[in-house]
């Protein structure tokens, strides 16, 4: 039982929550069910890693195994780590119909073409993902499974998320995607956040959204605060438009939780009051960082407020209209997104 | 327990700085002082001293000439909390070997109150309290006291390194005049307190002061003016220490609560202010024909505009009005200040001007 085994194991059930660990051992399948029933759940986590670890030993496991229990765990429990977003660029003319046996002969073959000593497990999620675990080695070294790089892609669409990825291994996930997915190129989003299943909706659109209408019917104001019923009678109508327009924008009910989303800002310094400062042609640099917990819900709330005038400038409503959250502003527009590294959130 | 009433308090006809323009700006900001300690049950009516409009421009002191670098670094990269305290009641600064035996003895018996105690455990605080000379401006501020508590293993050498477990300065760095004057002659005014360490210990320090100089402590916020005035003066040190960037932190009321961090190149940042600067002195010349103001002085209306521009340039790009919010932060490489009382001096070049700040707000707060 070498080092690495027993490294990923502790790893792995510190990773899944207490309250998940028997689904994800059963899940997992490679203890008999007298096996199953012999652990006590109730134990500590290096207790019950230390039990486990004698289990594995009788049933003669391997690094393998182990990392077949991490990917079930990281599969039910995305939304650690960073994730990042990336595009796939003009399909060919198979792109659509490419399914997912295809896929994953392709896939592995054209990476392990590009990179000898890659270990790479590929997996079909009950939301139709493919998850895809690669292990990084080279000519020298067995894959480092104690880092690996996890990549979720929905077939049929051009989104591809990435966690655990090097700016080393990037150009050869990259090229053997773009092989395997029949596109021509492969970019960054400029989407990243800690939960995946946020970006994900983000990105896809799997959120309530609320469309420009002709005869608007003011939308339900969740919560009702008691307030003076004069100021609201005169208020209504201004309150309604800003909240039509603020869920225009961000959408409606439960929004992807978002974290942050950040903006460089090189644009020309305007101000009628400061006329030195309005004649230089130098851009004023900055940096703009918002942070929330949820921060696509807070935006709406300002919106709605009045803390932001309506209708909500493009600058924020591109966080769910492009579904990114990183963006460069220059005077002529928007910038196109830094290609090399991950921007730093 | 004593209670000091000051029947004299001196009132001075003209102001105590020289301030340009006193009436609309002065007014304004004296009144927003005023509703963030009017939960203090803060009466204008008993202290009488101005809220200051303008200020000198720093200038880098050479405090290493001044004070012994030693000391100078156990008090920068450290943050700190910061507290008022009023004056202390028979402090003497010839004492301090004492005091330290004192408060170590007062903590240790704190500590076996109720507390799980190992046997043995008597001598295992070390105190030490040390001035730090140098640091006091003008002739009635007091010497700046240092205090550190050790953790001492019964079984230590002499030479064995001891851990810090808490630190904590008094200090009054030019003091107003008056008010230091006022205070009858037993007393010491040493009004900031800042502590770092474990937050037992913070309230052992204050329990023991409280019992032995007969004063009080109050926790000390940097409300939003004084945290603009902060970013202001170190943004007009960039010309000679480079400030490396401005970093701004809003709060906003929303739910959740939005956080939108604002940092600015320091060339640019500095160009605006410098802008700012120009047109100051430009208006000025049309208003007072000539009449130059004085010397390196910056009124509280530049730092209002130079905040508005900035607040504005943002608003053209998200139509977010940042007012709305409250100002929580402010950081340069020269030190991070923070609204709930929390400061950090990176740099002990413009330390004095940071602090002359800060005595003036832990001055304001005074209850009497």
């Amino acid at each position: 039982m070498d080092d690495s085994f027993k490294r990923l194991l502790e790893r792995t059930i510190r990773r899944i929550p207490a309250h998940m660990l028997k689904t994800t051992l059963a899940k997992w399948g490679r203890l008999t069910t007298e096996q199953q029933r012999s652990l006590d759940f109730r134990q500590t986590k290096a207790a019950f890693t230390r039990n486990l670890l004698g289990l594995c030993d009788e049933n003669d496991l391997t690094v393998k195994h182990i990392t077949e229990l991490e990917m079930i765990c990281v599969m039910y429990n995305p939304n650690k780590g960073m994730w990042h977003a990336l595009r796939l660029l003009d399909p060919e003319d198979q792109a659509p119909s490419v399914e997912l046996t295809q896929f994953k002969e392709q896939f592995k073959a054209h990476l392990a073409e590009l990179i000898r000593n890659v270990s790479i497990k590929i997996k079909k999620h009950t939301d139709e993902a493919v998850w895809i675990r690669i292990a990084w080695g080279n000519s020298f070294t067995r894959p480092n499974h104690l880092k690996p790089t996890y990549v979720v892609h929905y077939l049929q669409t051009p989104y591809v998320f990435v966690n655990g990825l090097t700016s080393k291994q990037k150009p050869l996930l990259s090229q053997a995607l773009v092989l395997a997915t029949r596109y021509s190129s492969i970019k960054d989003a400029s989407l990243s956040g800690q939960k995946l299943t946020a970006i994900r909706d983000l990105l896809m659109r799997q959120y309530q959204q609320v469309f420009p209408t002709k005869y608007p019917s003011p939308l339900e104001e969740k919560n009702q605060l008691t307030s003076n019923p004069h100021i609201e009678r005169e208020q209504a109508e201004h309150a309604e438009n800003r909240l039509q327009m603020a869920c225009e924008a961000f959408g409606d009910g439960t929004l992807p939780q978002l974290q942050t989303a950040v903006y460089k800002l090189e644009t020309k310094f305007r101000d009628n009051s400061n006329k030195i400062m309005t004649e230089s042609e130098e851009p004023f640099r900055c940096f703009v960082k918002f942070a929330s917990t949820n921060l696509l819900e807070s935006l709406r709330c300002c919106a709605s407020s009045g803390i932001s005038s309506t209708p909500v400038t493009p600058l924020l409503s591109s966080i769910t209209q492009k579904g990114r959250n990183y963006f460069v502003i220059t005077d002529k527009g928007f910038g196109p997104p830094p290609q090399t590294s991950h921007p730093e959130n | 327990m004593i209670c000091v009433i000051f029947s004299v308090v001196r009132t001075p006809l003209s102001s105590v700085l020289v301030q340009k323009r006193r009436s609309k700006s002065y007014r304004q900001s004296y009144r927003s002082c005023i509703s963030a300690a009017s939960h203090l049950g803060y009466t204008p009516g008993l202290n009488t001293r101005r809220l200051t409009t303008s200020r000198r421009a720093p200038k880098s002191r050479s405090v290493t000439e001044k004070v012994d670098p030693q000391q100078l670094a156990l008090l920068l990269n450290k943050e700190w909390q910061l507290s008022y305290v009023t004056a202390l009641h028979r402090f003497r600064h010839t004492q301090l070997k004492s005091y330290s035996r004192q408060l170590s003895a007062f903590i240790v018996a704190e500590k076996q109150q109720g507390l799980a105690v190992q046997v043995g455990l008597e001598s295992s605080i070390k105190v030490s309290f040390s001035v730090v000379l140098g640091m006091a401006e003008t002739e009635d501020d007091a010497e700046t006291i240092f205090i550190q508590i050790h953790s001492r293993s019964l079984f230590a050498g002499q030479d064995d390194p001891q851990k810090v477990l808490w630190s904590g300065w008094l200090t009054c760095v030019n003091g107003d005049p008056d008010y230091l004057c006022s205070v009858p002659k037993d007393f010491v005014c040493l009004p900031l307190f800042c502590s770092s360490g474990a937050q037992w210990l913070t309230s052992a320090v204050k329990s023991w002061f409280q019992r032995t100089f007969d004063c009080c402590f109050g926790p000390l916020e940097i409300n939003s003016v004084n945290l603009q005035w902060l970013a202001v003066l170190w943004t007009n040190c960039h010309s000679e220490c480079n400030i490396q960037h401005l970093k701004l932190m809003w709060t906003l009321p929303v739910l959740p609560p939005l956080e939108v961090n604002y940092t600015l190149h320091p060339q640019d940042a500095w160009l605006l202010w410098r802008s700012v600067r120009q047109q100051e002195d430009e208006e000025d010349e049309e208003n007072n024909g000539g009449g130059a103001g004085e010397e390196g002085s910056i009124g509280i209306g530049e730092v209002t505009r130079f905040m508005k521009g900035l607040k504005g340039h943002f608003y053209r790009h998200f139509r977010m009005d940042l007012s709305a919010g409250r100002l929580s932060q402010v950081s340069t490489a020269l030190g991070t200040a923070k609204h709930s009382g929390k400061i950090k001096i990176s740099n002990s070049s413009y330390m004095i001007t940071t602090l002359m700040l800060l005595t003036e707000c832990a001055l304001h707060k005074m209850p009497i």
